[in-house]
C-alpha cells in the first residue's frame, strides 16, 4: 500500500480533533498550549502533503510562516504564564475569570 | 426669505434653543415666549403667502446630501400639511407661555424648542430620509421630558414610549431602503424623494410587503390598537405640557404619514387593506371609549378619548375619498386643539390638587365655574358637538367612509355615543353635585396665565366649527389632487372602483362625444 | 324679508349672549329682561314673516355663507322661511317668550338666574335653526343644539344627582337617536348628491324603493329620540329634574316635536315609502296608549304632564305616519299651546307648595290659587278635547285621520287613550284643585304666584281656547307645501256619531276622575291601599319595569364590561404581550450574559461551536449555489 495525499490529510484531520478536544477540555494553560501546537502542526501537516501533491512550494512556505508564529506565540504566552504563576501560584484555566461579563 | 421659509421655521427654534443655553435662567421664560411667538409668526406668514389655489408642493427647496444615493434635503408644504406646522408651532408658542410649576424650566424650554424643530422638519421633509431622520429625532425630547419632568413611573413610560415606537420605526426603514431599492431597480438612479417615489407604479404583490413595513411604523405612533398601550402610560406619566405636545402633534404624525406616504404611494394595498384597517380602527373607537369609561384618572380618560378620536381619524384617511381624507385631516387639526386644551385643562386641576383621581373631586362648578365653562365647552367639542371644529372632522370622516361600507360607518358612529358616555360621566363626576372634599372648598379659578392658553384655543375651537372654509380649501385641493393621483395609479380594479375618478366628467363626456362618432 | 328672518333667527343668540356675560355675576334683573325682549323681538319678526307667507308672499330663502365644502359635497348656512317653517317659528317664538317673561318670575330666587336666561335663550336659538335650516346639515346643528341645551338646562340644578343623571341621560340617548339621524343624513348624500331639502327631495323620486326605505327608517330613528318614541322614551320623564319653564318650553312644545317636525318635513321622502308610514303610525298609536297608561297612577305633577306629552307625540306621529302631514303640525301647534299653559301652571303651583310634586299631599288648592285654577282646567279641557277648546279640532281631526285612512285598530286604540288622557288630567286636576285640603298636614302655606306671571301666561290660555278657529286659514297656507288632502268622514251620521260618542265618551271620562278624586274621602297613599299593592299598578307606577331594565342590564353591564376591558384585556392581554416581548428580550439577554463567563475555556468551547456553526453554513450555501437552478424551479413552485 502506498501512502498517498489521503493519509496525510486524514492524519491531519485526527490530530486536529485530537487538538481540539485538547482545546476544549484541558483546564491547565500549559497543557493548552500543547494543544494548541498540536492544531497547528495538523494544518501545517495537511499544508505540506498538499503542497507537494500539486507541486506547488506556496503551501510549505505558508507552513514556514506557521512555526515562525507558532514558535513566537508560545514563547509570549510561556512568558505570561510565567508571570500569572508568581502572582497566583496555578495556571488553572478556571480561575482565570476576571472578565466576567 | 419666504423662499427658505421652512428651512427657516425648522432651523430657526434650534438655534434659538443653542444660545438658550446662555441665557439667565431668570429671563428663560421670555426668551423661549419670544422665539416661541416668533416661530408661530413665521408659521402665520408662511399661511399668508401660501396660494390657496394650488394643489401641489410650494416653497420647495432643494440641497443635495449623499447625491450618490440619490437623498437629497427635500422642503415643501401643501394642504394637508401647513396646518398641522401651524398647529405646532401655536401649540409650542402657547404650551411655553402657559408653563406652570416647573422645575428646571430652562431646560424644559430648550427642550420644547428642539421638540419644535423636529415636529417642523417632520411635517415639511419630502425625502424620505430626511423625514425619518426627524421622525426619529422628536423621539429625543419627548422622552426627556417624560424621563425628567414626570411622575413617579416615569422611566418605565418613558424607556416604553421610545423602543416601542423605535421598534415600529425601524421597520418602516426597512421599508424605506426597499423602496428606494425598487426605485433604483425601475429607474436605475437612487432616490428618497417621496414626489418621485409617487411616480413609481409597483406590482401589487411589492405593495402589500412595503404598506405592512410603513403600517407598522405608522400605527405604532397613532398609535392603532392594539399597539396603543404606551399611550396611556406616556400621558399619564409626562408632565401637563408633554401630554399636550404629545396628543396635539406628535400622535398626527402617524396619520399624516398615512397620507403623505402609504395611500399615494400605495393604493392598491391601501384597497386591499382597507376593511382590516377599518375594522381595527373600529375597534380603537368602541374599545378604547369603553375603557377610557372605566378609568379613575381624569388624564387616562383624555388619554384614551384620543385613541378612541384616533381610530376616526384613520377610517377617514382609509375612505380614499376627497371627503373623508378631507375630513381626516381636518380631525387631526381639530383632535389637535381639543385634546391639547383638554390635557392644558387637567393639567389646571393638577396644579391645584396634585391629583388627578376623579374620585378626589366633585361639585367644582361652584368654585370654579369659569374652569368648568371652559371645560364643558371643550368637552362638548370633544363629543363631536355641530359648530366646533371636532365635528366638521367627524363628519366629513364618517360620510366618506360610509361609500366604502354602510355596517362599518354605522359601528364607528357609536363613536358619538360612547364619547358622550364617558366624557359626560368625567364631567359629572368632577364638577356637578356639591363639594365633599374640603381641598376643594378654596380652590382658585382659572389664572391670568392659563386663560392665555384656554382663550385662544376655545376662540379657535368655535371659530373652525363655524367656518371651516380657510382650512378646507387648501386642504381639499391637495387632497383632491392625491387622490386622482391614487386613482390613475391603482392597477386592480378593485382599486379602481373603491378610489374615485375625479375627472370622470371630463372622460364621460370623451366618450359619449366618441359614442356619437 | 330677509331682515326679519335674522332677526328672528339672531336675536335669541343676542339674548343669550347678553345673559351669558352675566354668568359669573351675582343674579341681576336685567340678565333676564333683555333676553325676553330679545325674543319678544324675534316673535314679532316672525310674526311679520307669517303675515308675509299669508299675503301670498313667495317662501324667503337666505344663503348666509359656506360651512363645509370638500369633494362634491356642500353645505351652506342656508335658511328657509316657508308655510311650514313658519308655523313653527310662531310656536317657538311665541311660546319661549311667554315662558321667558314666566321665568323672570319663577327664577326670581335661584342664584342661577343669568345662566338660567342665557341657557333659554341659547335653546331658542338652537330650535330656530333647526326650523329654518333649508338642509339637513343645518337640521342637525339645530338637532345637537337642542340636545345641549336641554342636557345644561335639565341638569341645571348640577348640585342635585339626579338632576345630572336625567342630563346625562337624556343627552346619551339623544345621542343614540342622533346616529340613527347621521347615518339617513350620509344615504341621503350619497344617493342624492346633496343635502338640501328641494335638490335632495326631487332626486328622491328617481331611487330604488329599498334605498329609500332605509333612508325613511335612519331618519325616524332620530326622530324617535328627540320626541322620545319607545324604546327611547324614559328620559323625558327624568327630564322633569329641571326648572318647570324648561319643562314647558323644551319639553312639552318645542324640541320634543321637532321629531314630528322632521317627519312632516321630509314628506316627500315618507310619501314614497307608506309601509314605513304605517310603521310610524303604529308606534305613535302604542306609544300614545303607553305614555297614558303610565300616567294614569303616577303621583309626581310633572311627570303626569310629561307622559300626558308622550302620549300626544304618540297621535302626531300617528298623523305624520298616515301621511296627514298638515294635521300633525296643526296639533303640534294647539298641544305647544295648551301643554306650555299647564306645565306653567304646574310651576305656579309648585312653587306655591314649596317644590311638593304630589298632587296627593295638595288638594283644595283653588281658593288660593284661583288664577292657576283656572287656567290648568282650562288647558286640561282642551287637553281632553271638548269642544271648542284647540284640543277638539287638532286631537279629533287624527281620530278622523285614522278613521277615513281604514286603520280601525289604530282609531280604536286612540280613541280609547282620548279617554284615559281626560281621566288622568282631570284626576290631576281635581287633586290639586278640589277635595280637603291636605297639605295643611305638611305645615306648607301656598299662595298665588306674581301677578305678570299670570299676565304672561294669558295668551297661552287664550290660543288654548282660540286655536281651534285657525284651522282653515292654517290649512289654507300649509297644503302650498305639505300634501292638501282633506279628511271628511264620508257619511254626515256616522260623522255626528262619532264626534258627538267621542265627546261623551271624554265627558264620561272627566266625570269619573271628579267622582274618584274630588272629594274629601281621598288620602295621601302610604303603600297600604288594596289598589296600590294590585299587579297591574306596580307594573304602571314602575314604568313597566323599562327604567330598571335599562339600568340592570343595559348601563351595568357596560359598566362593567369597560371595567372589565380596562383591567383584564387592556392591562393584562395587550399591553402584558408588549410587556411579554421587551421581556423575553430582556431575558434571554440575561440568560445569555453567562456565555461571557470571562473562563478561557468556555470561551474556547464557544469558539468551536461557531466555527462548527460556520463551517455548516458555508457548505449549505456552497451547496445552494451549486444547485440554484432547481431550487428555484421548486420555489416558483410554491408560488414565492
Amino acid at each position: 500500500m502506498e501512502i498517498g495525499l489521503n493519509h496525510y490529510l486524514v492524519l491531519s484531520t485526527l490530530l486536529f480533533a485530537i487538538g481540539l478536544i485538547g482545546v476544549m477540555r484541558r483546564k491547565n494553560l500549559l497543557l493548552l498550549f500543547f494543544a494548541t501546537e498540536i492544531l497547528l502542526n495538523s494544518v501545517n501537516i495537511a499544508f505540506a502533503a498538499i503542497s507537494h501533491y500539486y507541486g506547488d512550494l506556496t503551501g510549505q512556505l505558508f507552513v514556514f510562516f506557521v512555526i515562525a508564529i507558532a514558535a513566537s506565540e508560545v514563547a509570549v504566552g510561556l512568558g505570561l504564564l510565567i508571570v500569572w504563576h508568581k502572582r497566583h501560584g496555578n495556571i488553572d484555566l478556571d480561575n482565570m475569570s476576571t472578565m466576567r461579563g | 426669505m419666504i423662499d427658505h421659509i421652512l428651512s427657516i421655521l425648522i432651523f430657526f427654534p434650534a438655534l434659538a434653543a443653542m444660545l438658550g443655553f446662555i441665557i439667565h435662567k431668570d429671563s428663560i421664560r421670555a426668551y423661549g415666549v419670544a422665539v416661541a411667538t416668533i416661530e408661530f409668526a413665521l408659521s402665520l406668514w408662511l399661511w399668508f403667502a401660501f396660494d390657496s389655489n394650488a394643489s401641489g408642493m410650494q416653497f420647495m427647496e432643494q440641497l443635495p446630501l449623499v447625491p450618490a444615493f440619490g437623498i437629497n434635503y427635500i422642503l415643501g408644504v401643501d394642504g394637508i400639511s401647513l396646518f398641522i406646522i401651524i398647529l405646532a408651532s401655536f401649540f409650542t408658542m402657547i404650551g411655553i407661555a402657559s408653563l406652570t410649576d416647573t422645575k428646571n424650566e430652562k431646560n424644559m424650554i430648550v427642550t420644547l424648542l428642539f421638540l419644535q424643530m423636529t415636529m417642523a422638519g417632520v411635517f415639511s421633509a419630502l425625502d424620505a430620509i430626511v423625514f425619518y431622520v426627524f421622525w426619529e429625532l422628536s423621539l429625543v425630547p419627548m422622552l426627556y421630558i417624560i424621563g425628567a419632568w414626570g411622575g413617579p413611573l416615569r422611566i418605565y413610560a418613558s424607556v416604553k414610549f421610545f423602543l416601542y415606537t423605535f421598534a415600529g420605526s425601524l421597520v418602516m426603514l426597512v421599508g424605506m431602503l426597499f423602496m428606494a431599492y425598487l426605485y433604483y431597480q425601475a429607474t436605475g438612479a437612487w432616490s428618497f424623494s417621496i414626489l418621485e417615489w409617487y411616480r413609481l407604479i409597483l406590482p401589487e404583490s411589492f405593495q402589500l410587503w412595503l404598506f405592512v413595513a410603513f403600517f407598522i411604523g405608522f400605527a405604532i405612533k397613532v398609535p392603532m390598537f392594539p399597539f396603543h398601550t404606551w399611550l396611556p402610560y406616556a400621558h399619564g406619566q409626562a408632565p401637563t405640557i408633554g401630554s399636550v405636545i404629545l396628543a396635539a402633534i406628535l400622535l398626527k404624525m402617524g396619520t399624516y404619514a398615512f397620507i403623505r406616504f402609504s395611500l399615494p404611494m400605495f393604493p392598491d394595498a391601501s384597497v386591499f387593506f382597507m376593511f382590516p384597517i377599518a375594522v381595527l380602527a373600529i375597534i380603537m373607537v368602541i374599545y378604547t371609549a369603553m375603557v377610557a369609561y372605566a378609568q379613575e384618572d381624569i388624564k387616562q380618560v383624555v388619554a384614551y378619548s384620543s385613541v378612541s378620536h384616533m381610530g376616526i381619524i384613520i377610517l377617514g384617511t382609509f375612505a380614499l375619498n376627497v371627503e373623508g381624507i378631507s375630513g381626516s385631516i381636518f380631525l387631526m387639526i381639530g383632535h389637535g386643539l381639543v385634546s391639547g386644551a383638554l390635557f392644558l385643562l387637567v393639567g389646571v386641576i393638577y396644579d391645584r390638587r396634585h391629583t388627578k383621581m376623579m374620585s378626589e373631586f366633585g361639585g367644582l362648578a361652584h368654585v370654579m365655574p369659569r374652569y368648568a365653562t371652559i371645560f364643558g365647552l371643550m368637552l362638548m367639542a370633544s363629543v363631536g358637538l355641530p359648530l366646533t371644529v371636532n365635528f366638521v372632522g367627524e363628519f366629513l370622516s364618517l360620510l366618506g367612509f360610509y361609500k366604502q361600507s354602510h355596517i362599518l360607518t354605522l359601528l364607528a358612529g357609536t363613536a358619538i355615543i360612547v364619547g358622550a358616555i364617558y366624557m359626560l360621566a368625567a364631567y359629572k363626576k368632577m364638577f356637578f353635585g356639591t363639594v365633599t372634599n374640603e381641598k376643594n372648598a378654596n380652590l382658585k379659578d382659572v389664572n391670568r396665565r392659563e386663560l392665555l392658553a384656554l382663550i385662544p384655543l376655545s376662540i379657535i375651537t368655535i371659530w373652525l366649527g363655524i367656518y371651516p372654509k380657510p382650512v378646507l380649501d387648501p386642504i381639499n385641493n391637495s387632497v383632491e389632487s392625491i387622490v386622482q393621483l391614487m386613482h390613475d395609479k391603482s392597477t386592480t380594479s378593485e382599486a379602481k372602483s373603491r378610489i374615485p375618478n375625479l375627472v370622470k366628467n371630463v372622460e364621460t363626456a370623451k366618450t359619449s362625444e366618441q359614442g356619437a362618432h | 324679508m330677509e331682515l326679519y328672518l335674522y332677526l328672528a333667527l339672531f336675536s335669541p343668540l343676542a339674548g343669550s349672549l347678553f345673559a351669558g356675560l352675566f354668568g359669573a355675576s351675582p343674579r341681576t334683573k336685567i340678565a333676564g329682561l333683555v333676553p325676553s325682549l330679545l325674543l319678544f323681538v324675534s316673535f314679532v319678526s316672525s310674526t311679520i314673516l307669517l303675515v308675509y307667507i299669508l299675503s301670498g308672499g313667495a317662501k324667503v330663502h337666505v344663503e348666509m355663507m359656506t360651512w363645509m365644502a370638500t369633494g362634491d359635497l356642500y353645505i351652506p348656512f342656508g335658511f328657509v322661511v316657508d308655510q311650514v317653517s313658519v308655523t313653527m317659528m310662531m310656536v317657538v317664538s311665541l311660546v319661549s317668550t311667554v315662558v321667558h317673561f314666566y321665568s323672570i318670575g319663577y327664577m326670581d330666587h335661584d342664584k342661577g338666574f343669568n345662566r338660567f336666561f342665557s341657557y333659554l335663550s341659547a335653546f331658542v336659538f338652537s330650535m330656530m335653526i333647526l326650523v329654518m335650516s333649508d338642509n339637513f346639515a343645518g337640521l342637525f346643528i339645530g338637532w345637537e343644539g337642542v340636545g345641549l341645551c336641554s342636557w345644561l338646562l335639565i341638569g341645571f340644578w348640577y348640585h342635585k344627582e339626579s338632576a345630572t343623571w336625567a342630563a346625562n341621560e337624556a343627552f346619551i340617548m339623544n345621542r343614540i337617536a342622533d346616529l340613527g339621524m347621521l347615518i339617513g343624513i350620509f344615504l341621503i348624500y350619497w344617493n342624492t348628491g346633496s343635502l338640501q331639502y328641494d335638490q335632495a327631495f326631487a332626486a328622491m323620486n328617481g331611487l330604488d324603493k329599498e334605498v329609500l326605505t332605509w333612508m325613511g327608517i335612519f331618519l325616524f330613528i332620530g326622530a324617535m329620540g328627540k320626541s322620545a318614541q319607545f324604546p327611547l322614551h324614559t328620559w323625558l320623564a327624568d327630564a322633569m329634574e329641571g326648572p318647570t319653564p324648561v319643562s314647558a318650553l323644551i319639553h312639552a312644545a318645542t324640541m320634543v316635536t321637532a321629531g314630528v317636525y322632521l317627519v312632516v318635513r321630509a314628506n316627500p321622502l315618507y310619501d314614497l315609502i307608506p309601509h314605513v308610514g304605517l310603521f310610524i303610525a303604529s308606534l305613535g298609536a302604542f306609544v300614545a296608549l303607553f305614555a297614558a297608561s303610565m300616567a294614569l297612577v303616577n303621583r309626581d305633577m310633572k311627570r303626569i304632564i310629561a307622559y300626558s306629552t308622550l302620549s300626544q307625540l304618540g297621535y302626531m306621529f300617528v298623523a305624520a305616519g298616515l301621511g296627514a302631514y298638515w294635521v300633525a303640525l296643526f296639533h303640534l301647534m294647539a298641544h305647544a299651546f295648551f301643554k306650555a299653559l299647564l306645565f306653567l301652571g304646574a310651576g305656579n303651583v309648585m312653587h306655591a307648595m314649596h317644590d311638593e310634586l304630589d298632587p296627593f299631599k295638595m288638594g283644595g288648592l283653588r281658593k288660593v290659587m284661583k288664577g292657576t285654577f283656572v287656567m290648568m282646567t282650562l288647558a286640561s279641557v282642551a287637553l281632553a278635547g271638548i269642544y271648542p277648546f284647540a284640543g277638539f279640532f287638532s286631537k279629533d281631526l287624527i281620530l278622523e285621520v285614522g278613521f277615513v285612512e281604514h286603520h280601525y285598530i289604530i282609531y280604536t286604540v286612540l280613541l280609547f287613550t282620548a279617554g284615559l288622557t281626560a281621566f288622568y288630567s282631570f284626576r290631576l286636576v281635581a287633586l290639586i284643585f278640589h277635595g280637603e285640603e291636605r297639605y295643611k298636614l305638611f305645615g306648607i302655606h301656598p299662595h298665588e304666584a306674581y301677578k305678570f306671571m299670570l299676565v304672561a301666561m294669558s295668551p297661552l290660555l287664550l290660543l288654548a281656547i282660540i286655536a281651534g278657529s285657525f284651522k282653515m286659514t292654517y290649512f289654507e297656507m300649509v297644503t302650498a307645501v305639505l300634501p292638501a288632502t282633506e279628511y271628511h268622514v264620508h257619511s254626515a251620521i256616522t260623522y255626528w256619531i262619532m264626534t258627538i260618542g267621542t265627546q261623551l265618551f271624554v265627558i264620561l271620562a272627566i266625570a269619573f276622575a271628579y267622582k274618584k278624586y274630588a272629594n274629601n274621602k281621598v288620602k295621601v297613599p302610604d303603600g297600604t291601599s288594596k289598589m296600590e299593592n294590585r299587579l297591574c299598578y306596580k307594573v304602571l307606577s314602575n314604568q313597566y319595569y323599562i327604567p330598571y331594565i335599562y339600568e340592570e342590564y343595559l348601563a351595568k353591564p357596560y359598566k362593567e364590561l369597560s371595567t372589565l376591558f380596562w383591567k383584564q384585556i387592556d392591562m393584562k392581554v395587550v399591553d402584558a404581550t408588549v410587556d411579554g416581548i421587551a421581556g423575553i428580550i430582556y431575558s434571554s439577554g440575561e440568560k445569555t450574559r453567562v456565555m461571557q463567563s470571562g473562563n478561557l475555556s468556555t470561551m474556547l468551547k464557544w469558539m468551536v461551536a461557531g466555527t462548527i456553526g460556520l463551517l455548516s453554513l458555508a457548505v449549505v450555501f456552497g451547496l445552494a449555489a451549486r444547485y440554484s437552478g432547481e431550487i428555484k424551479t421548486i420555489l416558483s413552485g410554491l408560488g414565492v
